[in-house]
Formats: C-alpha cells, structure tokens, sequence
C-alpha cells in the first residue's frame, strides 16, 4: 500500500482558450505519479505552470487533455457532486492567501464545516490549530483586519486543519514573513513524518526543493524536463534548462552533532565527517556548490581548513571555460567546478589522485 | 399662493400628528404594496443574478445588455403592459386582478426585478476569483459557495435591494394605471399625492410627501452607513 501510486497523471494539457482562438498552452503532455506518504515537489521559475498544474491536481480547472488517477480511479471528468468529495481529500495552500469576511474562528472552522462536523469538534480543533499558529488572542477578530503575516497564519491554519490525504502548497514560502517561514517548516516537518499524508509542493527556490523533496519534477515551460531524487537532480541535471536553473549542488543526508569545543557541527556522511559552521544536531542535509571546493595535488598547507578530502578523478565533463569533475571521496562523489586553465595547470586526468578542499562556512545545512 | 402653502403645512403638521386614519392606511398600504414586491423580486432575483454574475457564454453580453435597459424602464410603459394584460379582454383577465393590490405588486415586482439582479449579478462578478477558489478548495458544494458569493457581496446586494424599494415607492405611474387609486383600496402615496394636489387639497399632498421624504432619507440613511460600516 505505501508504495502505491496515489496520484496519477497521465499526459495533462492545459490550454487556456479566449474566443475559440488558441491563447496560451500552459501546460503539455505532463506525465507524473506521487506516491502515498511522499513530498514531490515541482520546481520551476515563474511562469513555468506550476500553480496551473497544482490547480488541476486539486480539481480546481479541468485539463484540456489528459487524466488524473486518484488511488487508481480516474478523476478526470467527474459530476459535480462528485468533484466535492474528491476535492475534500486535498487542501490547497494558495501562493497569496485569502481569507473570508468573517472571524478569525469562523475561517478556520469553514472548512470544517462544509464537511458537516459535529460543533464540538469543530471547536476543539480550531482551538488547538489557534493555540499552535499562535493567534488565540485574535479568535473573534474579522480575519480581514488582520496584518499582512498574520492572515497568511490564518489561510495556513484554515488549510491545516482539515483531514486531508493530499496537502498542495503552492509556492507557499515565497511571501512568508520570516516567523510564518518557522511555522510552515514545522507543519510539514510534521506531515513528512506522518507516512499517511501527502505533499506536493511547488517552489522556484531549489534549495527549498532540496530540503523537502523526496522526489523533484522540473517544469520548463509547461513541460517536464526532469523527475528524479533531489541528489540526483542536482548532481547530473538532464537539460541546460536544469542545469541553469537548478544551479549545481552537492548534496548529501548525514547525522550532525555539535563538538563542544568549538561551536561547530561534524556532520557524519558514511565514512566521511564534513564540519558546518552552521550549528545543527540530527539528520540533516548539506549542501555544497561545486564552486566552493578548491582542487589540489598535495594535502593543504593551512591546518585551518577543516574539510580536506583526498579523492580520485572520476569524470571529466569539458563546458567550454568550465570543467566539471567529478572526484570519488571513497563512497561519495563530489562535483567540483574548475576552469579549463587550472585544469591544465594542475594536470588533471581521469583516475588522478588529488585533494578537495571547502571552508566549514560553504556548507549548508538544511 | 403663500398663504396656501402656509395652510398646507399648518393641515398637514395636523394630520401627522393626530394620526389621521387614511394617511396611515395609505402608508401602510405603500409599504406593503412595495415591499411585498421588492420582497419577491429579491428571491427571485438572488439565483438568477448570482448565476448569471460569474458564468461566461455566448449570450451573456446580450442579456447584460437587456438587463440594463430594464433597469431604467419607464414604469407608466410597465403599468400599461400589466393593464393589457391583466384587462378584462386581455389573456390574463379571468383572473380579475386589475385594480387590486395583487396587480400593483405584479407591476412594481418587474420593476424591482432588473435591478436587483443587475446589482447582484454585477457584485458576484467583482468578487475576485482567487477568493472563490479558495472557498471551493475548502471543500465546498456548490450551494455553499453560492451562499458564500452572496455574504461576500452582500453590501452590494442589499444596496440593489434598497433602491430597488424606494424606486418602488415612489414610482406613481404603473400603481396608477394597474391599481387604479382607489380609496382606502389601492390609494398609495404617489396615486394620494397626485389627486390631492389636483383637488386642491394641499394639506393632505404635503403630509404624504413629508412621510415618503421621510422614509427616503431613513433609507439612504440606511444605505451610506451600510456602505461605510467595517471600511
């Protein structure tokens, strides 16, 4: 069952018409499955037709073309009736949040009560999503006189508080004030653990892809470029497109711990031992740009550099200017972005043994 | 001439104030007659305008269009088609509804209906898409976002709604031709006003005017501070 394909999208298009004339093709011939329990994120830029997409997977625009399978069963073209009920196992985080005339309460309970709830229940619930966003004092409060960052508290609250099996968060973070940021993140750090519920979740920060995404859909223009595992993603994009927009990245998922005497995090990636200057404890995943790591042929000199590896070349990918390397640090790789001129002057071959260097401060944490 | 006018006013402080019998029958009369009108042109009026306001299709722009212009229709015009239909000879005379109240609400009813649908059809479309998006991915059926639609427009409604009323009220020549101004029948302000004027009887014609002012300004009054009221 945990492996099951619980969304199913079967070459959707989406072409927006105005009168009878082809106006703009948002979307074609997407293809992708999310299974039950999974965060799938879909990173693009802006105008690539991600909310677009995210809109006909919560039932809210039909395709043109195409077929959505929910469990199996294909949800396509339903009665309205029928819609509703479909509709209900979704909620949908909008990128500007809307709220409704009325009380802060009444909001957050609107959801529930188009599903018919019993009052009591309703209440407690509201209650406690009101206790965690942190808006208690602001219950009976018309919703619309609230500032800017709360009633983006409020439109989460109003979302999270449903028994939904699918959670569509659409570019949510981009105009999150820094404290809602904190509380989106502990909201889906919550769900993540929960394998019942399902994310997907669309961005055009990839380090925000990075940090959520069991699996990423790269979206160029309406059409997919790449579906695959963020490590995977990062390291060998497919396209230009991917590469470009993606940026390249090293990432990897390992176990932090603090060393008492200097502040820093030594992060345990299988046989490896990274340090981060960012102080983080448990599972994490570190990211670093293949542009911080410096080559050299001899151990470094300077004992302040805290991460040096020794490595064999793996791969050489020539850009033009750029070359990409690829170094094999025993089990992990690392991408490693050099100019055609070092790489000469350092006589770089296949299969060569040298040293990579980064700085405690180029690692990222997520 | 003054002097008249003086007296007018004299007779009808009078009136008022004693409570004279047939000026509240005819208020009372004007009130229902109008209101049951405005009153079944809104039930009528919230389905269709609210279904008409956020749908596209090939004749929305024509019936737009006819909307409009029955917005403003003349009600002496509205009178005489209710006559003819509802005259002893016309497909309708069996009934025998002319010169009754029934008729009159029938009348100002078509009036009324124009523009509360229009109102209403033209607030449910400024309501911004994104906000019934967002009420229908709360999981609502379409029934509860219609009644949502209505509570989010619902200042521009009720404002439809109360011009619609005082149109109503002071229209005088539909309730003329179809109620025919008979007294303590179908005698309503506007029909009162015109005979007493024409009989001379000042007085009379001042004090229903005083009270239908009245009842403007109360709701205009009514109106602005719905208008102004959470803003």
């Amino acid at each position: 069952m945990n492996n099951m394909k619980l969304i199913n999208l079967q070459k959707i298009s989406k072409t927006f018409y105005k009168e009878d004339k082809v106006e703009l093709k948002v979307l074609s011939d997407i293809s992708l499955s999310v299974k039950k329990g999974e965060c799938f994120t879909i990173i693009g830029p802006n105008g690539s037709g991600k909310t677009t997409l995210l809109r006909i997977l919560g039932l809210l625009e039909n395709p043109t073309e195409g077929n959505i399978y929910f469990a199996g069963k294909d949800i396509t073209n339903l009665s309205r009736k029928e819609t509703v009920t479909f509709r209900r196992k979704f909620s949908f985080v909008r990128q500007k949040p809307l709220v409704l005339n009325t009380s802060v309460a009444n909001n957050i309970a609107y959801g529930l009560k188009v599903r018919g709830l019993e009052r009591e229940e309703i209440l407690s619930k509201v209650k406690e999503i009101l206790e965690f966003i942190g808006l208690k004092g602001l219950a009976n409060k018309n919703a619309r006189s609230l500032s800017g960052g709360e009633i983006q508290r409020v439109a989460i609250a109003m979302n999270f508080v449903l028994p939904s099996e699918i959670y569509l968060l659409d570019e949510v973070s981009a105009n999150l004030d820094l404290r809602n940021v904190t509380l989106l993140d502990d909201l889906i750090t919550k769900l993540k653990q929960d394998k019942e519920k399902t994310i997907i979740l669309s961005t055009h920060d990839p380090l925000e892809a990075i940090k959520y995404a069991d699996r990423i859909a790269v979206l160029n223009n309406g059409k997919i470029s790449q579906i695959n595992t963020p490590e995977i993603i990062f390291t060998s994009p497919k396209d230009e497109f991917t590469a470009q927009f993606v940026g390249f990245e090293n990432i990897f998922s390992g176990l932090a711990e603090i060393e008492q005497e200097t502040g820093l995090s030594l992060i345990k990636i299988n046989d490896l031992t990274i340090t981060s200057s960012t102080q983080i404890e448990g599972s994490v995943k570190v990211c670093i740009r293949p542009e911080s790591i410096i080559i050299s042929k001899d151990p470094p000199a300077n004992v302040s550099t805290r991460n040096s590896f020794e490595g064999k070349i793996d791969q050489i990918r020539d850009l033009g200017n750029i070359c990409h390397l690829i170094v094999a640090c025993n089990f992990e790789k690392f991408l490693v972005s050099i100019t055609k001129a070092s790489l000469e002057k350092l006589n770089i071959k296949l299969n060569s043994a040298l040293y990579i260097n980064f700085k405690a401060t180029d690692v990222k944490c997520l | 001439m003054a002097d008249e006018l003086v007296q007018g006013f004299i007779q009808a402080f009078i009136l008022i104030v004693t409570f004279d019998q047939e000026i509240w029958e005819i208020i009372f009369l004007s009130i229902r007659v109008s209101g049951s009108a405005t009153f079944l042109a809104t039930i009528t009026a919230l389905p269709i305008g609210s279904y008409l306001g956020p749908r596209e299709f090939r004749a929305k722009k024509t019936i737009s269009n006819l909307i409009n212009t029955f917005m403003g229709f003349p009600p002496v015009v509205m009178g005489l088609i209710i006559f003819l239909l509802l005259s002893r000879s016309g497909p309708l005379g069996s009934a025998g509804l002319l010169y009754t109240t029934t008729a009159m609400i029938i009348a100002q009813f078509f009036l009324a209906l124009p523009i509360i649908i229009g109102t209403t059809k033209a607030a449910i479309e400024s309501v911004d898409p994104a906000l019934k998006e967002t009420v229908q991915s709360l999981g609502s059926t379409e029934g509860q976002l219609w009644w949502e639609l209505i509570k989010e427009s619902k200042k521009s409604i009720i404002a439809g709604i109360v011009i619609a009323f005082g149109q109503a009220l002071s229209e005088v020549g539909a309730v003329m031709i179809v109620g025919g101004n008979i007294r303590w029948h179908t005698r309503t302000f506007t029909t009162a006003i015109v005979l007493q004027t024409r009989m001379g009887e000042f007085g009379m014609a001042i004090a229903l005017g005083l009270v239908l002012i009245i009842i403007t300004f109360i709701l205009n009054y009514t109106l602005t501070h719905l208008q102004t009221k959470n803003e």
